[in-house]
């Protein structure tokens, strides 16, 4: 279990008291998180228990949501991410996001790539960028020779690893992952996995995900969320995984789990 | 609630794990009362019945797997059927004891041996009564039942030690038999571990219950002494 009493600076992510609104209604409330740095950490629940809506409060996502609104804090290193002086564009270039639905641009493998390097001011040298984002999202070996290609014949699989390659192009410290491998079978499911592994070793990785063996697999700690009486989702239980999935300390934890939820 | 089908599941195997027992200890009770008959014929018998008993574990053991492979069992329910997996083994070596009570059955044949009967009888009845409780402990998963029969061994222990201490006088007395004494030495040696095992089911019960592994301690205080 993460220790509260630590430096919150010491944390990739930390939240305190945090309530996320949708207009009037109070969507999650009290979420007290710490985020390890460089360690996968799942965020599991029934579905409506906030938990896609937690994720994207992290990188300012819900900005875009008219209404959406938080109360409490999130800190990125100890820095307030929604303190009105913050840029979420930077925060954003930070805390990079990958999607259910792999969500490529119509555009060729290369420049799916470069766009992002461009649109972030970076001139020259882009091959090497290019090549260097797609070996660490283990995508290089499968494409090198048809970089020019468009980006939509690839198949899912390889399309999420593309969105991942173009999350890490602008050199992020988090990657923020909400049901990446939904739409993904489960050999395509397996690499992704493999190559959160891979990349924790460098980024702090944080997953939304409705698939459970999933979050055993893949995670080093897993938060579990569920919606309290007046709809408003809450962490019930944050733990080191093993701990979650063989021996969790909350009841309902355990029914989730153990699928005997509701 | 959900899980119809790994409820199911879970009950059958926790009823073969619970005739398993009771296989073992009708065979415990049994290979005792054989040696107080000299009755080399239920010895036998008893002795071919393991086979029984060994195929219970392994037909236990595979639906275990099958239900981990096939249901993906988490939480309360992987420590059940991981302590159920764990038990069933130890159940078999159980039922070695009997069969090894029933080999010097046979071995002894009609050699005519002071043999300190009602120590082992005694010792039987306290193991096959803690071991028949620690079983309906882990069925009905009561910690605190499972933390208190460990303690009960002494009992065991005690009897085991006035065994040995006829069977040590006997090979004093009578050295051409010395080796038939050893015999039945084996006999109270493996009445001591059949209720030794009780505890390792205690164990389970507590882990299943709390999900901590616990060593329950038996204290063995007089084993080695006087």
């Amino acid at each position: 279990m993460p220790e509260l009493e630590r430096s919150t600076s010491n944390f990739a992510i930390t939240t305190r008291d945090l309530d996320i609104y949708y207009g009037n209604f109070r969507a999650v409330k009290g979420v007290n998180l710490d985020i390890e740095p460089c360690k996968i950490t799942a965020i599991i629940g029934p579905s409506g228990c906030g938990k896609s809506t937690v994720l994207r409060c992290f990188n300012r996502m819900n900005d875009f949501i008219p209404g959406a609104r938080i109360t409490g804090s999130v800190l990125f290193h100890a820095e307030d991410i929604y303190d009105p002086k913050m840029d979420a564009v930077h925060i954003r270039r930070q805390i990079g996001m990958v999607f259910q639905k792999p969500n490529p641009f119509p555009k060729s493998i290369y420049d799916n790539i470069a766009w992002g390097l461009k649109a972030n001011g970076v001139r020259g040298r882009l091959d090497s960028l290019v090549e260097q984002s797609l070996r660490q999202a283990a995508l290089w070996d499968e494409v090198k020779d048809s970089l020019n290609e468009s980006a939509l014949s690839l198949s899912g699989g390889q399309q999420q690893r593309l969105c991942i390659a173009r999350a890490l192009a602008v050199k992020p410290e988090i990657i923020l992952m909400d049901e990446p491998c939904s739409a993904l079978d489960p050999s395509a499911t397996l690499k992704i996995e493999d190559l959160m592994r891979a990349l924790s070793r460098n980024y702090t990785i944080i997953i939304v995900t409705h698939n459970m063996q999933q979050a055993g697999r893949a995670s080093d700690f897993t938060a579990f969320f569920s919606m309290d009486t007046d709809r408003a989702g809450m962490m019930i239980e944050y733990g080191v995984t093993s701990q979650i999935f063989t021996n969790p300390r909350n009841k309902t934890t355990e029914d989730y789990i153990s699928g005997r939820y509701g | 609630m959900a899980r119809d089908t790994l409820n199911l599941q879970i009950h059958l195997i926790q009823d073969e794990l619970l005739i398993m027992g009771s296989m073992v200890e009708e065979a415990t009770l049994q290979a005792v009362l054989a040696l107080k008959n000299r009755d080399i014929n239920i010895a036998r018998q008893i002795y071919s019945n393991d086979r029984l008993i060994n195929e219970k574990r392994y037909s236990i053991e595979s639906a275990i797997l099958i239900l981990i492979a096939t249901q993906q069992p988490l939480a309360h329910d992987l420590r059940l059927l991981a302590a159920m997996l764990e038990i069933s083994s130890e159940l078999e070596r159980m039922g070695d004891y009997a069969k090894g009570i029933c080999k010097v059955v046979f071995n002894l044949r009609d050699i005519e041996i002071p043999i300190p009967m009602k120590d082992l009888e005694g010792m039987a009845d306290k193991a096959v009564n803690m071991f028949h409780r620690a079983l309906a402990a882990f069925i009905s998963e009561d910690a605190d039942v499972a933390r208190a029969i460990p303690a009960e061994d002494d009992d065991v222990d005690k009897l085991f030690l006035k065994a040995q201490r006829f069977i040590f006088h006997t090979m004093l007395q009578k050295p051409e038999i010395i080796d038939h004494s050893n015999l039945l030495l084996w006999v109270a040696h493996n009445l001591e571990r059949l209720a030794d095992r009780v505890t390792n089911i205690c164990e389970r019960t507590y882990f299943v219950a709390t999900g901590e592994f616990l060593e329950l301690e038996t204290e063995p205080k007089d084993i080695q002494g006087n």
